[in-house]
């Protein structure tokens, strides 16, 4: 692609007749998005006034797109600002009008001219090369090619950040998450199947805005955006505390709003910003809408049993059973043990008794 | 003792336990001072937080009672109520097994356990044997035999160091940021790494308990049943009847000086 001048992203935003006033309500509200203080504001407006646009790519692997659809939808900052003013993407197997071999050069291009600068966003898992084969090269090739240079590496997706449906059991592609190539550079995971759209651009705001990873949770999500978990931000969970459950999707207790956790809902296992971001420019979330969460942005959450079933994972395989079926059986097994234990013990008694007081006769 | 001459008698008997089972009777009985005051207190706080946590722990997991008429939140707080309790016991468990762990050292020797010796695991498998009805070298113990001290290790050490550290992991979930929080966060790892594995090995472990006590509470009213060494008052009055001259010596001074 080619550029003439490089603009910083707040004289991009004049260029293209976005006013100061505009120009500070959008620093105000990605403030706001990255879980910024109303304080810090002016930061991220400086940083807006200084930096220039990130160069990015974004590779696409095993995925659906799903994620690349969930990212174009961002309300707040607009995606059209997000795309023209604050990065400018490189490489993107869903947005580029280029393809073929000119926007694999493009890329090869960008990798070369931006070494150090710009930052690899991955989409989707990474299977073997007979898989996943772009342009004549691996999957895995791509990947560590593009790592190579990249400043930081976003992994936008359960899929990439975990392996998420591709490599759910049985794996038959034998994919593997980013973190399992990429070794040397930081990772920021944003899991989700798809993340949402507001999260994935904050995060790129932050990068933009501090030019740093932001901060971490222990599996590497950022904490402004995974801090909290699903239960405790829910808008059902008074009726959790009461203990008023709905049973099935049709009974009085659904129409009513109760809990979903009877009913599946994996809130109290997920770490996302559902209930407090939302989804569709913060209109509603699955729980609100009345579906159980199916904690999309956990660690195999594929493989953590039925959606709609609440269950307890064997650890160390992909096996998910109920865990008071399975104990009340094997609780069970244990009685009838004892009672068989108890039986053999009286007879064998009975029989030394008998003895014993033979014995006893005789002397 | 006749432990050869014992057995030639007795070819058959399977409660042939080496150092009790002489065909002389007329030993005897008195009483032996065994579970000290705190452990016995440590077993019954710890057997009622474990029935506690239990009930409330399976509500927690699968609410299996709740309001049969549509109501609005306001008006009961039975799952709060749940946790409340389950987190209440949870605290007093925990506690319970620090000064347990504290008893190990300071208590008398049957409050104690050494598995790192060798003669430890031999005695375990001679009574693995005894119970199986096999012939066997089991000695006779006053405190627990060695395969109970196992058992209490697994289940009742480790089992609840398990489900302690998963435990507080959920519990502190809403607040990692806090230093507790932050502390028992880093045992997900452990566990898993994630709150959903975390979550499975606390409900899994928690069955575990149901079986230990089953066999627990059978295994004492059988030793009760064949020894008639009052193992089931033992627990509540510390006394337990036993031969006056098996044991060794300080077994019998123990006693004496305590009675």
């Amino acid at each position: 692609m080619l550029k003439t001048k490089e603009n910083t992203i707040y004289e991009e935003a004049l260029s293209r007749g976005i006013s100061r006033r505009e120009f500070l309500k959008m620093c105000t509200a990605l403030a706001a998005t990255m879980g910024l203080t109303y304080n810090d504001t002016g930061k991220v407006a400086h940083a807006m006034e200084t930096s220039k646009r990130v160069p990015v790519i974004w590779l696409e692997f095993q995925s659906c797109s799903g994620c690349s659809e969930s990212f174009i939808r961002s309300t707040h900052p607009k995606i059209e600002s997000v795309l023209f003013e604050m990065i400018s993407l490189e490489y993107s197997e869903v947005l580029s009008a280029a393809s073929g071999h000119q926007i694999e050069d493009a890329m090869s291009h960008v990798v070369k001219e931006n070494a150090g600068k710009y930052v690899l966003v991955v989409e989707g898992s990474v299977p073997e090369d007979e898989f996943t084969t772009i342009g004549g090269k691996g999957a895995k090739d791509i990947l560590k090619e593009a790592a190579k240079g990249a400043k930081m590496v976003i992994t936008y997706g359960s899929c990439a950040s975990w392996g998420g449906i591709p490599a759910a059991k049985p794996n038959p592609t034998k994919s593997v998450p980013i973190t399992d190539i990429v070794k040397d550079k930081p990772v920021i995971l944003v899991p989700g199947c798809p993340p949402i759209a507001e999260v994935m651009t904050g995060v790129i705001a932050h990068v933009i805005t501090f030019g740093t990873v932001p901060e971490l949770d222990q599996q590497g999500r950022p904490k402004a955006f995974f801090r909290h978990r699903i239960h405790d931000k829910c808008n059902r969970r008074a009726y959790f505390d009461a203990g008023l459950f709905a049973e099935s999707f049709d009974d009085i207790g659904a129409k009513q709003g109760y809990c979903l956790y009877k009913l599946g809902c994996k809130g109290p296992t997920t770490y996302s910003a559902c209930p407090e971001m939302r989804w569709n420019g913060g209109t509603s979330y699955p729980i609100q809408s009345g579906n159980p969460c199916i904690g999309c942005t956990e660690r195999d959450f594929w493989d953590n049993g039925p959606f709609f079933t609440r269950r307890a994972k064997i650890p160390g395989t992909q096996t998910t059973i109920n865990p008071d079926k399975v104990g009340i059986a094997l609780t069970g097994l244990t009685v009838a043990g004892v009672a068989a234990h108890a039986g053999i013990t009286a007879v064998v008694k009975k029989k030394k008794n008998d003895h014993g007081s033979k014995e006893e006769g005789e002397s | 003792m006749s432990n050869a001459n014992n057995k030639s008698l007795q070819p058959n008997s399977t409660f042939a336990q080496g150092g009790n089972s002489t065909a002389d009777s007329n030993k005897e009985l008195g009483k032996v001072y065994v579970w000290e005051l705190p452990v016995r207190i440590f077993h019954w706080v710890n057997a009622v937080a474990i029935v506690v946590l239990m009930i409330t722990g399976i509500y927690i997991g699968n609410p299996f009672v709740g309001s049969s008429i549509p109501e609005e939140a306001y008006f009961s707080n039975l799952m709060g109520w749940a946790r409340y309790i389950h987190f209440f016991t949870a605290f007093v468990f925990t506690a319970a097994l620090i000064y347990r762990l504290y008893w190990a050292y300071k208590g008398n020797k049957y409050a104690k356990s050494n598995p790192l010796k060798r003669q430890f695991w031999k005695d375990v498998w001679q009574t693995v044997k005894f119970y199986l009805f096999l012939p066997n070298k089991k000695q006779h113990t006053i405190g627990h035999n060695k395969l109970a001290e196992l058992s209490y290790l697994i289940f009742i050490g480790l089992g609840s160091i398990v489900m302690i550290f998963t435990g507080y992991y959920l519990y502190f979930e809403p607040q990692f940021e806090s230093k507790l929080g932050g502390f028992f966060s880093h045992f997900g790892v452990i566990f898993g790494g994630d709150s959903f594995t975390v979550r499975s090995v606390h409900h899994l472990v928690a069955w575990c308990f149901v079986i230990f006590i089953v066999i627990h509470v059978y295994m004492a009213f059988r030793d009760d049943w064949l020894t008639r060494n009052g193992a089931i008052s033992s627990i509540f009055t510390g006394y337990k009847n036993e031969k006056k001259d098996t044991g060794d010596e300080d077994h019998k001074s123990e006693g004496e000086k305590s009675a």
